[in-house]
C-alpha cells in the first residue's frame, strides 16, 4: 500500500516492563525519524518542516 | 526550525503497555517526546482503520503496543 | 504588595521577600551557589549580584538577601553583572580548579584557564553547610580561621560530639567538599552512613522522608523518627519550608486504638534468614556474596542498579554466577531451623533463568542443591526449561566454604561431586538461597495472644482447620502458618477470611454505610460545555509543562467553556471547587489534564457524580506519567506534547454520551461439583455464611479420595474427622446433596446459572448464581513395576487401606521398598504430584512403627517433603529408614518371584546396582486429574496440557477462574495434601461470598453493543470473544443476529475489530471517539 516497513509498528510489553518500554520508544522514534516525513495517505499536502 | 522530529501516534492497551509506560513515568525514566498515546482497552479494538486515520491526519508513525 | 520592575518587566512581591524570591516566581532565572530555599540568605558567593537602579543612581546588591521595594528597577543579566558574575566564578575556579560545577559554570562563561594563581581547594566557603548545621540544631561545624585561612570546622579541629552525622551537610555542599568521608573524618564520632532502604534490602540509601517503594499504598512520604534530626534536636523542618500543601505536622503522636472485633486473622509473615551468622560463606566480609533477597533487587528494573546485573564490590559484570541452596532451612548444625522453607529451590531458579535473560547466554548460572524441590503447579516444567533449554548448571552438593579468589573480588568454592570427586571452582558472584524464618517479634505476638506454635515457630494448625489457630476466633494465614509461596499464602488468606466471616456472618453489611444519592443531570441533546482542569501536582507537572500556557490553549478549543488550573486536583478542597465550577459553568463534559486514569480516574469520576455528571462524560490526560515525568529535560516539547494530549482529550470527550451500568440481581444459591474433601469445606463454609449450597457428586458416597487417606503428615486420624464433616454436611439444612448425580447442561451467567442435573433418569434443574468446581483427581494406575501380578506391589492408598485394616501381612514384612515419582515427573506428565514423599516417608515410619525390625527402603528423585513435613524425613533416616537415590534414565527394575520381590537399584554413590529382596512394594503412583472437557466447556473455563484447570492467574487467583461466577479448589486445581485442599475449599468459599453477599452485580458503561439491523449473523464475535459475550438472540423480531450480553463482556472490543458489518460498537471507546482522538492529532486539522 505504500507504507514503509516501519512507519507502522508492533511490540508487547507487561506493564511491570517499563525498562522495555521505554527502551521500544526510543527504537520506534529512531526508526520513523530514518523513514523522513510520512508522505502516504496524508489528507493535506504535508507540510515540510 | 531545528531538526525534523516525528509525530507517532501510539495505541497502548490500558492493561499492559499504557501500565509500563505510567511506571517508566513513576521511575523518571526518560525518553523522546514524539509520541502521543491513545488508550485503549486491549489491542483487540485495533482497526485497520485507525492506522489510516492516523497516517491521514499527519502522523509520521504508528505504534501499537499490547 | 510591592510592585518594581525586574529586567523591565512589571512585578510584584510581598514585603520582606528578596529580590532572588520574585524573581524565581516570575522565571528569571539568577545564578547562585550559596542561596537555599530553606536558610536564611548570607550573600556569601556573590553570584546573585544584580544591577540595581534606585532612580538616581546604579549600584550592585546580591538578590539572594536584598529586600524588594516600592518603584526599584532590577537588571539582573546586564554586561556589567555579567562582567562582575565571570570574575567571580574566575576566581572561585582558581581556588578549587578541580570542582566539575565550577569547571562547567567557567565553560559556559567562556572562560579558560584562569588569571590567577590555582590553589588546590575544593571549598568555596559558601557558608551553606555551617548554615544547615545550625538549622539542623546541631551546630557542630562553622566557618573558622581569618582572612586567607578561613575554613568549614568543627572547633578546635576535633571530631565533635555535637556532630549527630546526619549527613545535612553533605547534602547541600554545592562542590562535593564535603562528603560522608569528610564528615567522619573530620568532623563526628559517630559513623555517618546512608540510611539503608529497607525496600531495596540495604543495597540503596533513602532519606529520612521518604515513600517506601514505588508502588506503595498509600503512596504518601512518612517521616522516619528513628533518624529525623527534628525529633533529636528540634530543628530542621525544612521539610515543611518545601510542602506547598501545608501537609506536614511534627507534632503528630502515636495513638493506641481500641477497636471491638469478632475475630482476628494473623499474617505478620517472615523475616528472611540473616546468614551472617555463617562465618564460613563470609557473608559479612565478602561483598559479592549476596542474599537471595539482594538478587532480587540487583534483578529488578526498579532496583539499585535499575536491573543491570553487576556485583557489588566493583561494578562489574559477573560471568559466573552460583547459587547456595537450604541457607538457613534444613540445618541443624549451623542454625535452628531444622524445616524446608518450601520456596527457595524456585526462587533460584527463577533468579538463574532471569540472571541469564539480562546478562545473556554466555552468563554461567549454577545452583548447588541437596533435592530440588519444584513441587508447585507448572513449577516442574520451568526447571525442566531451565535445565535443559536454558542452560542453568544444577549441582547436588552442599557447599561448606567460600574462600575469597586471589584477585579479591572474585570467589572460591571446594566442593564435593556427586560421585565422590573435590572439585574447586571460581565464581564471580554467589546468592545465598536464604530461608523464611519467624521473626522473635512474632513468636512474642504468638504468646501474648496465647496461641500454640509449632517447633520452627510457625502458628499451630490442624489439617482440617488449617488456618485456625489454637484460640478460639484467632486465625491466621501466610507464612506464619508454615513456610510457602505466594499461591499457596493466597489460597490461605481467602481461607482465613472464610474462616473469620463465618462467625461474623449474622453481622454482615451492618456497619456500612451508604452514600447519598445525588441526581444526574440529563445532558443528552445539550450541546458540549466542556471543562478542562489542568493540575500542576505541585511541581511534579508545572515543574517541567507550562501550565498556565496549556490551561490557556486548553480556553481556545471548540466546545470548551471554561479552564483553569489546580494546584493538587486530587486534593479535597479542589475536587469541592471542581464540583462546584461543574455546577456553576453548567459544564457536561470534563477533561482533567494530570497523572494518570490508572490510578485517577474513579476519583474525578466521583467528583462528575457529585456533581451530577454522568461518570462517563469524563477523559484524562495523561501529562505527568506520560509527559511531565518522562521529558523533564525537555520542557518546551513536554508543553507541546500536553497541549496535544489535552487536544485529544477534548475531543474525545465531546462525543461522550452518558452510559448507565446495568443491575442484575444474583442468586443466592451456590453449587459445588465434587463431594471431596475441599468440596465439602466449601459447602460448609457457603452454609456457614448463610447461603443454601448444592453438593453435586457424581458417585453414591460423600468423601472423595480422602476415604481412602491413613492418616495425615502430622499424624491425624483422615477417616474419623472425614465422617464428622460428612455427617455435618447431610445434617446441614441448607446444603442439598445430590448423589449419583452429573451435569447434564448449564447454561447462564454469573448471578444467574442454571444447570441441568441427571440423577439415573430423573432430570432436575439447578438455578445458581456461583459455582465451585471440586472434581477431584485420581492416583493413576501404575503399568511399571510389576503392578497388577502380584498383591504385594501396591499403591499408596491401597497401603493406607492395609494400613487401616491392620493387615498382618505388614507386621510379617522382613522388607519394604517404596518407589517414588511412578508416573510423575516423566515427559508424558511433567508435573511432581507434591504429595507422595511426605506420604511414603509417613508409611514408612508406620511400617517401622508396627513392625521395627523391618528393613525399609525409599527410592526416590528428590525427597519434596516441604515446609515442617521435613521433620518426617529427617526422623525416618533416624529411624533407619534407607534412602537411595535413582535417575529416571535408570530407573528400578521390579522382578516377582516366589518367595520375594526383587528390586534392583543403581545406587547413586556407590554407582553399583544393587538388589533388594522385598516383600512388600509401595508404589508412589501419580495424581491424574480426570481433565473432563465436556464440564469445563459448561462454564468456558480452561484446563492445561496436564488436565488441571486453569485457574484466573498462578499467584494472585488460585481458587477462581477468569469467568465470573466460577470458582476452583481442591485436586482439580493441581495435587495437594488435606491441609491445603481444606484451605483452598474455604478460599472457594470465600471468593464466592465475596460476590453473593454483594446481592446485586453493576455491570460496567464502557461495554459493546450490537446493532441488531447491521447485522450480518457471520459469528465471528461469537467465536472470537474470550468471555463468552455475544450470542444469538432466539426470539423476537431480531432472531438470530448477535447480541452481547453486558454482564459478561469486559469491554476489550475485540468483536468491534473483527465486525465485519460494522454492527458493534464500544461505548467509551467507540470508532467515532478514537477516530476524534486522532483528527485533533495536529492543531490545523482541529475543525
Amino acid at each position: 500500500m505504500g507504507i514503509e516497513p516501519g512507519r507502522i509498528q508492533f511490540s508487547w510489553v507487561s506493564s511491570a516492563e517499563s525498562t522495555k518500554f521505554v527502551q521500544v520508544v526510543k527504537e520506534v522514534t529512531e526508526t520513523v525519524k530514518a523513514l523522513g516525513p510520512n508522505t502516504h495517505f496524508v489528507k493535506h499536502e504535508a507540510k515540510v518542516a | 526550525m531545528s531538526e525534523w522530529e516525528p509525530k507517532i501516534v501510539s495505541f497502548l492497551c490500558n492493561w499492559c503497555s499504557y501500565g509500563a509506560a505510567d511506571l517508566a513515568g513513576v521511575s523518571r525514566m526518560e525518553y523522546p517526546p514524539n509520541i502521543r498515546v491513545v488508550r485503549i482497552p486491549c489491542t483487540g479494538r485495533m482497526d485497520p482503520k485507525f492506522f489510516l486515520a492516523a497516517l491521514r491526519e499527519g502522523a509520521d508513525g504508528v505504534w501499537v503496543s499490547g | 504588595m510591592i510592585t518594581f520592575k525586574l529586567n523591565g518587566q512589571t512585578v510584584q512581591g510581598e514585603e520582606g521577600q528578596y529580590i532572588l524570591q520574585v524573581a524565581e516566581k516570575y522565571g528569571v532565572d539568577i545564578p547562585t551557589l550559596c542561596h537555599h530555599k530553606a536558610l536564611e540568605p548570607a550573600g556569601m558567593c556573590r553570584l546573585c549580584t544584580v544591577e540595581l537602579f534606585d532612580g538616581r543612581r546604579s549600584r550592585f546588591v546580591t538578590a539572594c538577601n536584598y529586600p524588594i521595594w516600592e518603584g526599584m528597577e532590577v537588571q539582573t543579566d546586564s554586561e556589567m553583572v555579567h562582567q562582575g558574575r565571570k570574575l567571580i566564578v574566575e576566581m572561585l575556579l582558581a581556588r578549587c580548579p578541580e570542582v566539575p560545577l565550577l569547571q562547567k559554570m567557567a565553560e559556559d562563561y567562556g572562560i579558560g584557564e584562569p588569571r590567577f594563581k590555582k590553589e588546590e581547594d575544593t571549598c568555596i566557603l559558601c557558608g551553606l553547610c555551617t548554615r544547615v548545621c545550625e538549622r539542623m540544631g546541631a551546630n557542630a561545624i562553622s566557618l573558622t580561621g581569618r582572612g586567607v585561612d578561613m575554613r568549614v570546622d568543627t572547633p578546635y579541629g576535633v571530631n565533635s560530639d555535637d556532630c549527630l552525622a546526619c549527613g545535612a551537610c553533605a547534602s547541600v555542599c554545592p562542590t562535593g567538599h564535603i562528603d560522608l568521608d569528610r564528615v567522619n573524618r573530620q568532623h563526628t564520632r559517630i559513623q555517618a552512613q546512608l540510611i539503608p532502604s529497607e525496600y531495596d534490602v540495604g543495597l540503596k540509601g533513602r532519606k529520612a522522608v521518604y515513600v517506601p517503594y514505588a508502588q506503595a499504598v498509600p503512596n504518601t512520604p512518612a517521616i522516619d523518627r528513628d533518624v529525623c534530626m527534628h525529633f533529636k534536636t528540634g530543628g530542621c523542618k525544612i521539610c515543611t519550608a518545601f510542602c506547598g500543601v501545608d501537609a506536614i505536622d511534627h507534632s503528630m503522636e502515636d495513638e493506641i486504638i481500641e477497636l471491638d472485633v469478632g475475630s482476628v486473622v494473623l499474617s505478620p509473615g517472615f523475616e528472611p534468614f540473616d546468614p551472617s551468622k555463617f562465618d564460613s560463606y563470609g557473608y559479612a566480609k565478602h561483598p559479592n556474596v549476596i542474599t537471595s533477597m539482594e538478587m532480587e533487587r540487583i534483578l529488578s528494573a526498579s532496583g539499585p542498579t535499575a536491573g543491570h546485573l553487576v556485583r557489588p564490590s566493583d561494578h562489574a559484570e559477573p560471568k559466573k554466577i552460583a547459587w547456595f541452596q537450604c541457607v538457613g532451612s534444613r540445618d541443624l548444625n549451623r542454625c535452628d531451623n531444622a524445616y524446608c522453607s518450601s520456596v527457595c529451590c524456585m526462587y533460584a531458579i527463577k533468579e538463574a533463568v532471569i540472571a541469564k535473560e539480562h546478562a545473556g547466554d554466555d552468563l554461567d548460572c549454577t545452583i548447588f542443591y541437596m533435592d530440588m524441590r519444584t513441587h508447585g503447579k507448572d513449577f516442574e516444567r520451568f526447571y525442566d526449561n531451565a535445565r535443559e533449554k536454558v542452560g542453568v548448571r544444577f549441582i547436588r552438593s552442599r557447599v561448606h566454604t567460600i574462600d575469597p579468589a586471589p584477585d579479591g573480588d572474585s570467589l572460591s568454592v571446594r566442593y564435593i561431586t556427586e560421585d565422590g570427586h573435590t572439585e574447586t571452582e571460581t565464581f564471580d558472584m554467589i546468592v545465598l538461597s536464604i530461608g523464611l524464618q519467624i521473626s522473635p517479634e512474632t513468636v512474642q505476638l504468638a504468646e501474648k495472644l496465647g496461641i500454640e506454635l509449632t517447633p520452627g515457630n510457625f502458628g499451630k494448625t490442624g489439617s482440617f482447620e488449617p488456618v485456625a489457630t489454637s484460640r478460639e476466633g484467632i486465625f491466621l494465614c501466610g507464612a506464619f502458618q508454615g513456610p510457602k509461596d505466594i499461591p499457596q499464602s493466597v489460597v490461605d488468606s481467602s481461607a482465613a477470611a472464610s474462616a473469620a466471616g463465618e462467625i461474623l456472618s449474622a453481622a454482615r453489611n451492618t456497619a456500612t454505610k451508604t452514600p447519598e444519592e445525588i441526581p444526574e443531570t440529563n445532558v443528552v441533546g445539550e450541546p458540549p460545555r466542556i471543562g478542562v482542569f489542568v493540575c500542576r501536582c505541585g511541581i511534579n507537572i508545572a515543574g517541567v509543562v507550562d501550565v498556565p500556557a496549556v490551561a490557556e490553549y486548553a480556553k481556545t478549543l471548540p466546545y470548551v467553556v471554561y479552564a483553569s488550573d489546580n494546584l493538587y486536583s486530587c486534593s479535597q478542597d479542589t475536587q469541592e471547587a471542581m464540583a462546584n465550577i461543574i455546577r456553576q459553568k453548567k459544564l457536561n463534559r470534563v477533561v482533567v489534564a494530570a497523572c494518570t486514569p490508572k490510578t485517577h480516574e474513579p476519583l474525578f469520576q466521583e467528583t462528575l457524580v457529585n456533581a451530577g455528571l454522568n461518570k462517563y462524560l469524563f477523559e484524562m490526560a495523561n501529562i505527568r506519567n506520560q509527559d511531565s515525568w518522562v521529558h523533564k529535560s525537555d520542557p518546551e516539547r513536554a508543553t507541546e506534547k500536553a497541549k496535544d494530549l489535552v487536544r485529544m482529550a477534548v475531543s474525545k470527550v465531546a462525543l461522550t454520551e452518558p452510559l448507565q451500568e446495568a443491575e442484575l440481581a444474583i442468586k443466592p444459591v451456590a453449587m459445588v461439583v465434587g463431594g471431596g474433601i475441599s468440596g465439602l469445606t466449601a459447602a460448609r463454609s457457603l452454609s456457614r455464611q448463610g447461603y443454601e449450597t448444592h453438593v453435586i457428586e457424581k458417585e453414591g458416597q460423600l468423601g472423595g479420595q480422602a476415604r481412602s487417606l491413613y492418616r495425615t503428615a502430622t499424624g491425624e486420624d483422615v477417616q474419623s474427622k472425614l465422617a464428622a464433616l460428612v455427617e455435618e454436611i447431610q445434617d446441614d439444612e441448607k446444603i442439598q446433596v445430590h448423589l449419583n448425580t452429573r451435569l447434564a447442561a448449564v447454561d447462564g451467567f454469573v448471578g444467574n446459572f442454571k444447570a441441568t442435573l441427571v440423577c439415573g433418569d430423573a432430570e432436575e434443574e439447578l438455578e445458581h448464581g456461583v459455582v465451585i468446581l471440586a472434581t477431584g483427581a485420581e492416583p493413576l494406575k501404575p503399568e511399571e513395576y510389576a503392578y497388577g501380578t502380584d498383591p504385594r506391589i501396591v499403591t499408596s492408598l491401597e497401603l493406607d487401606r492395609r494400613l487401616m485394616d491392620d493387615d498382618p501381612l505388614l507386621k510379617k514384612a522382613e522388607t519394604a521398598v517404596f518407589i517414588q515419582c511412578v508416573g510423575s515427573r516423566e515427559p508424558q506428565r511433567p508435573y511432581c504430584s507434591r504429595v507422595c514423599c511426605t506420604h511414603s516417608i509417613d508409611n514408612a515410619l508406620e511400617l517401622k512403627r508396627r513392625n521395627p525390625d523391618m528393613t525399609v527402603y525409599i527410592l526416590y528423585r528428590d525427597i519434596r517433603t516441604y515446609g515442617e513435613r521435613e521433620y518426617l524425613y529427617k526422623q525416618a533416616r533416624e529411624a533407619g529408614v534407607i534412602f537411595i537415590r535413582y535417575s529416571v534414565d535408570n530407573k528400578p527394575v521390579v522382578a516377582v518371584g516366589k518367595e520375594k520381590i526383587s528390586v534392583t537399584v543403581t545406587d547413586h554413590i556407590l554407582g553399583r546396582p544393587v538388589e533388594i529382596e522385598a516383600d512388600l512394594l509401595s508404589l508412589a503412583s501419580a495424581i491424574v486429574p480426570p481433565g473432563d472437557e465436556a464440564l469445563a466447556q459448561f462454564f468456558k473455563v480452561p484446563l492445561n496440557d496436564d488436565g488441571f484447570f486453569v485457574e484466573k492467574h498462578a499467584k494472585l487467583g488460585p481458587s477462581e477462574f477468569a469467568t465470573d461466577g466460577v470458582f476452583l479448589c481442591g485436586l482439580a486445581h493441581y495435587p495437594k495434601p488435606v491441609d491445603e485442599a481444606v484451605a483452598q475449599g474455604r478460599a472457594a468459599a470465600s471468593r464466592a461470598v465475596t460476590l453473593l453477599a454483594r446481592e446485586t452485580i453493576h455491570t460496567s458503561g464502557t461495554v459493546a453493543r450490537t446493532n441488531p439491523m447491521d447485522c450480518a449473523s457471520c459469528g465471528v464475535c461469537v467465536a472470537i470473544c474470550p468471555y463468552s459475550a455475544p450470542f444469538f438472540t432466539t426470539e423476537g423480531p431480531f432472531a438470530g443476529k448477535a447480541e452481547i450480553n453486558p454482564v459478561l463482556c469486559k469491554g476489550c472490543g475485540l468483536c468491534v475489530a473483527s465486525c465485519r458489518s460494522g454492527a458493534i460498537s464500544l461505548k467509551g471507546f467507540d470508532n467515532d471517539q478514537i477516530f476524534a482522538q486522532l483528527f485533533a492529532l495536529n492543531e490545523e486539522t482541529v475543525v
